[in-house]
């Protein structure tokens, strides 16, 4: 992490989600030289008084938004810097827009409370607040962005981690191949190691352009809805992603043997999917349906359960509990105007051990749900936010985490270029650390302290 | 107390204990050097060379603050290589094999000649202190020596332990005793020690070598020499040689292993894996048939020849077996066996980056002490503590230097920052900033310091200020000259196609040199060594300039310096781990406190807010 104050971060200032504006907020040295370079209006911002609003487009190739800019001169802004302040139209796209057009002119995204923290060391906080920034950095940081990488499904965060394991591997012997010339012999960095290097950046982009990451972003978070047949799951998910909620439907292809549908829910974008029932069958077409619904509980971060509360639990329900144990769910108990057999306590201590508290407690919630009368489907909406751990501001961190991978994809690709062209080790490792602490930072993690420890392990070194 | 008085004692002559007493006294402190004997100043005891990958930056870096090492180093050499010439700019390392008896002469005559500066026999007993911090030191004749400042810099006699396979021998070095009671006294003084091993190979007799079998490695054509102000080495340089371990050489090795005290539990310190003994890579990497060895002269007048590679603890008699087995050794005699050494240190995280001690004003240690390894960086830490002590006394600032402005700053920062477990050695991945710290601009980076402390001479500061003036004029002249050069690569001839470009760019080139620019009739006129010094900067400016750029926006943190008493409030927001060990470490800038492990950006975010808010408070 930089706390260099020398140089310009650009960040999404609103809350996500539907609304009739945006906000993008510039600031720093370079704020309003930066704005000009994509700003279209009436004047350069350069020659513009500060506290004046100017309207006009934003525009890099192409014109991608028309938006009102607001220009705030240092000392007399929130971050006491030179601030730029984009007004542009609400909804999470124009906004990334805009962001992705500052980011490329040379702003740096910033980090979470970056504003906030700029203010304070320029003095612009008292000190009261800056206990409150303190806290603000400590829980909002690391928590969220290890959160935020788990919500993208575990899978997704064990490949990351794979990958900076053998990225770690790649510089260590590039390391060795700098450091002890001697010992290993050979040329700078050989084809088989630049060749490992592309790999490493090429699976890296692949979860940057698919998977969880772009999913993420443009479909929201993973949400499977499962149950036994008939318990009524596809009619809670047309309440559930009903006309009103559902921003795209029908995702084809892949999905074909399960219906999609994406929502937003406090700032955050849900992906909901239907699967086909789960039970013991000898169908052979059924039974890939099921193993398809298996598959899909795998990727999800979230999965609703959805549950005959009308009738007794029986085998098949606690198989599914079973499965479930661990994970994110919202159990919602259906058929909830035919009669309420099922407790919620009952339902509950299948999937949570006794007496947890905390995350463990948090993870999993018990709605009554109907699909006749509508019953209990806000209350679903609602808990569903809350079980899959999303606060305000969230999809930021998301959105934060693909941006650093692109860097780290972006320094991987120039140290295969220069291991390619023949040129000194430490310049190849000068990119490789750059993608690794670009990794380090996504993942919380440092792995950078057992680099000797790599080398010394895999080499005969020494004299 | 005694009416022998100095105002800093350095204890132990050896690397760290020359370059600290060198400094004092420089700086106008009456030093006193308390060595065994005389004639063992700067002895070179284990390999007989200097320098080396890292090493050598080291060494040079000594020479531009005005140091001793690289001096001595140039009159005491006898083979001069410039290491990895072939490679990228970052690992080009001096290196030079010298004659040790000479190292130490030429070293006592440099020492003789500083005024101000006693050198006094004797054996260190304890560390004497009043109202907390140093006052003087207690010798084991009794003798009590008064002092301020207190360098302590016993390298591997601190409670050393020689182990020749079962055999074990109190001692430092083979011969010689230990300093038990030292150690003692450090451990009374409440700081935390932990062992450490290192070891050293057999010296064979010159005339018991079979020369015939062997490959010669023979220095450079055009020495080049370690120090900035030596002008042109002529020297008569002496060979090495190369041979190999094989197959039965290994199988010796094994068959003995239950004799090793590395492997019977006998040793208990961690030794350095960079210098592995012969019988760990044997059991480590059982799939290597062969390991080189280097025949080094230990000087031109002496029988001893080291054995570089062969580091073992193995009884005589093994040693002797499989050194036989060896090419061109098989009827080799050894004047000593190699053995391995165990030696107490001080757990360097209770130390200031100025090598003062925490809890102790005025008490300073430096070199193996503090859990290194290396002539080079006990050289680079007495220098430290030498200048400290001094300025300490003066009046003056501490003296630290940055990550991106030495290796001799990555040192003091590792060592003060991280956890240690086995001796601490250079190497050029230790620096983030590489790039910037050449071998060939030491005296650019830190000439102009070393001025400013008042241990290098105006003279030499000047020569360096017209060196880089005459180099940013030839950079500025070359820009500013077009050439004529083939497009492509393809010779004009054939395609007739021409460009002209500015000669600057053609060097960055594949096929650009400064040197090649006389073919194009734009002849480089600077020195040989000025010219290469030139080509790197052309040839890797992009990649300087953006490690230039990282090391400037990382400054804001080198220089938030935080406020011992911060480490009594309650730091609500750091993780709990990382509190734990800031408080043990207690960091003295934020930058150190996000070295240390354990320690997230998060918490240091957090940690800057606190300093903020300290700095806002006074």
């Amino acid at each position: 992490m930089s706390f260099a104050l020398d140089d310009t971060i650009a960040a999404i200032a609103t809350a996500p989600g539907e609304a009739g504006l945006a906000v993008v907020r510039v600031s720093g040295p370079s704020a309003i030289a930066i704005a000009d370079r994509v700003f279209r209006g009436g004047a350069p911002l350069a020659g513009a008084a500060g506290n004046t609003l100017h309207h006009g487009w934003l525009a890099g190739d192409a014109r991608v938004d028309e938006v009102v800019a607001a220009l705030f001169r240092a000392p007399r802004s929130y971050t006491r810097e030179d601030v730029v302040e984009f007004s542009c139209h609400g909804g999470s796209m124009p906004a990334r827009s805009v962001l992705a057009l500052l980011l490329a002119s040379g702003a740096r995204l910033a980090r979470p409370g970056e504003f906030t923290l700029r203010a304070f060391l320029h003095g612009r906080l008292d000190l009261v607040q800056a206990e409150a920034v303190a806290e603000l950095i400590g829980a909002r940081s690391e928590s969220m962005q290890r959160a935020a990488l788990s919500r993208l499904g575990g899978q997704l965060s064990r490949e990351m981690r794979a990958q900076l394991e053998a990225l770690a591997d790649a510089l260590a012997e590039v390391e060795a191949r700098v450091d002890f010339a001697e010992d290993v012999g050979g040329v700078e960095v050989p084809a088989e190691l630049v060749a490992r290097i592309g790999a490493i950046g090429g699976a890296l982009r692949a979860h940057l352009r698919g998977a969880a990451w772009g999913r993420a972003m443009r479909e929201g978070v993973p949400v499977v809805i499962v149950g036994q047949p008939n318990a009524g799951k596809s009619s809670l998910f047309n309440r559930l992603v009903g006309e009103d909620r559902a921003i795209v439907a029908d995702v084809p292809g892949t999905t074909r043997d399960r219906v999609s549908a994406t929502l937003e829910r406090e700032g955050a974008l849900f992906t909901i999917s239907d699967t086909a029932g789960l039970r013991e069958t000898s169908d052979g077409v059924e039974a890939l349906g099921i193993a398809r619904a298996h598959a899909a509980l795998e990727d999800s971060a979230v999965a609703i359960w959805v549950l005959d509360g009308s009738r007794a639990l029986d085998d098949a329900d606690r198989a599914i509990a079973a499965r479930l144990a661990g994970r994110r769910v919202l159990v919602a108990l259906h058929k909830a105007d035919r009669g309420e057999v099922v407790s919620e306590d009952g339902v509950r201590t299948l999937l949570v051990p006794a007496g947890a508290a905390g995350a463990a407690a948090e993870s999993v919630a018990v709605v009554r749900t109907s699909a006749v009368t509508g019953d209990g489907v806000e209350l679903a909406l609602d808990a569903l936010a809350r079980v899959a751990g999303f606060v305000a501001g969230e999809t930021l961190t998301v959105e934060r985490q693909a941006h650093t991978l692109e860097s780290a994809c972006a320094a991987l690709d120039r140290a295969a270029a220069v291991g390619a062209a023949g040129e000194p080790g430490e310049i190849v490792a000068l990119e490789l650390r750059e993608a690794l602490s670009a990794l380090e930072e996504l993942l919380g993690q440092r792995v950078s302290d057992d680099l000797l420890e790599r080398v010394f392990s895999r080499f005969c070194i020494g004299k | 107390m005694s009416d022998l008085r100095w105002d800093v004692i350095v204890v132990g002559g050896g690397h760290a204990g020359c370059e600290a007493a060198h400094a004092a006294a420089r700086l106008g402190r009456r030093t006193a050097l308390l060595t065994v004997k005389r004639g063992d100043i700067a002895r070179m005891s284990c390999n007989p060379a200097i320098g080396g990958i890292a090493k050598g930056h080291m060494v040079r870096e000594i020479d531009a603050l005005g140091g001793l090492m690289g001096r001595v180093t140039d009159r005491a050499g006898i083979q001069f290589k410039m290491l990895n010439r072939g490679r990228g700019p970052a690992v080009w390392s001096p290196r030079a094999q010298c004659d040790k008896q000479r190292y130490s002469d030429e070293m006592l005559a440099l020492l003789d000649g500083v005024a101000g500066l006693d050198i006094v026999e004797g054996v260190a007993q304890r560390a004497l202190l009043e109202g907390g911090r140093v006052a003087g030191l207690e010798l084991m004749d009794g003798r009590k020596l008064a002092c301020d400042a207190l360098i302590i810099t016993p390298g591997t006699f601190l409670n050393g332990l020689i182990h020749i396979g079962d055999r074990q021998l109190e001692g430092g070095r083979i011969g010689e005793h230990a300093a038990r009671a030292l150690s003692e006294c450090l451990g009374e003084l409440g700081l935390e020690r932990g062992r450490l091993k290192t070891g050293t190979p057999p010296r064979l007799h010159r005339d018991s070598i079979d020369w015939s079998a062997l490959d010669e490695a023979p220095g450079d054509e055009r020495p080049e020499p370690f120090s900035h102000w030596s002008g042109e080495l002529r020297v008569d340089q002496a060979l090495c040689w190369v041979t190999h371990t094989n197959a039965r050489t290994h199988e010796v090795i094994r068959a003995n292993l239950n004799r090793s005290p590395l492997y019977s539990g006998a040793i208990r310190g961690t030794g350095p894996r960079y210098c592995p003994s012969l019988e760990d890579k044997v059991v480590k990497f059982p799939e290597r048939l062969s390991h080189h060895l280097f025949l080094e002269p230990e000087g031109r007048d002496v029988p001893e020849i080291y054995v570089n590679g062969v580091s073992t603890s193995m009884p005589e008699d093994v040693q002797l077996e499989f050194i036989r087995t060896i090419r061109g050794l098989e009827r080799a005699e050894m004047i000593r066996p190699g053995y391995a050494v165990e030696y107490d240190f001080v757990l360097p995280h209770q130390l200031h980056a100025t090598f003062e001690v925490k809890r102790i004003p005025g008490l300073y240690l430096a070199g193996q002490i503090c859990g290194t390894s290396g002539y080079e960086e006990a050289a680079a830490q007495g220098l430290l503590a030498g200048i400290n002590a001094a300025r300490a006394q003066r009046g003056e600032g501490a003296f630290v230097l940055r990550r991106d402005q030495a290796y001799i700053g990555v040192l003091a920062d590792d060592l003060v920052t991280r956890e240690h477990v086995e001796p601490y050695r250079m190497f050029t991945s230790a620096a983030e900033h590489r790039l910037l710290l050449r071998a060939d601009n030491a005296d650019e980076r830190l000439a102009e310091i070393g001025a400013a402390i008042g241990l290098l001479d105006e003279s030499h500061v000047r020569a360096v200020r017209e060196k880089y003036a005459a180099i940013a004029a030839e950079s500025k002249r070359l820009e500013n000259t077009w050439v004529r050069v083939e497009s492509n690569g393809l010779a004009a001839a054939e395609t007739g196609a021409e460009r002209v470009v500015r000669a600057s760019d053609w060097v960055t080139r594949a096929e650009g040199t400064v040197a090649g620019l006389a073919t194009l009739g734009v002849a480089c006129a600077l020195p040989e060594v000025w010219a290469s010094a030139l080509e790197v900067r052309l040839k890797y400016r992009g990649y300087i300039e953006r490690q230039q750029k990282t090391a400037a926006s990382a400054l804001a943190l080198e220089e938030a310096a935080i406020p011992e008493s911060l480490w009594e409030d309650a730091l609500d927001g750091l993780s709990s781990e990382a509190r734990e060990k800031l408080v043990r470490w207690r960091p003295e800038t934020v930058a150190q406190a996000s070295r240390i492990a354990g320690v997230s950006p998060a918490d240091v975010a957090v940690l800057l807010v606190y300093v903020k808010r300290r700095s806002a408070e006074r």
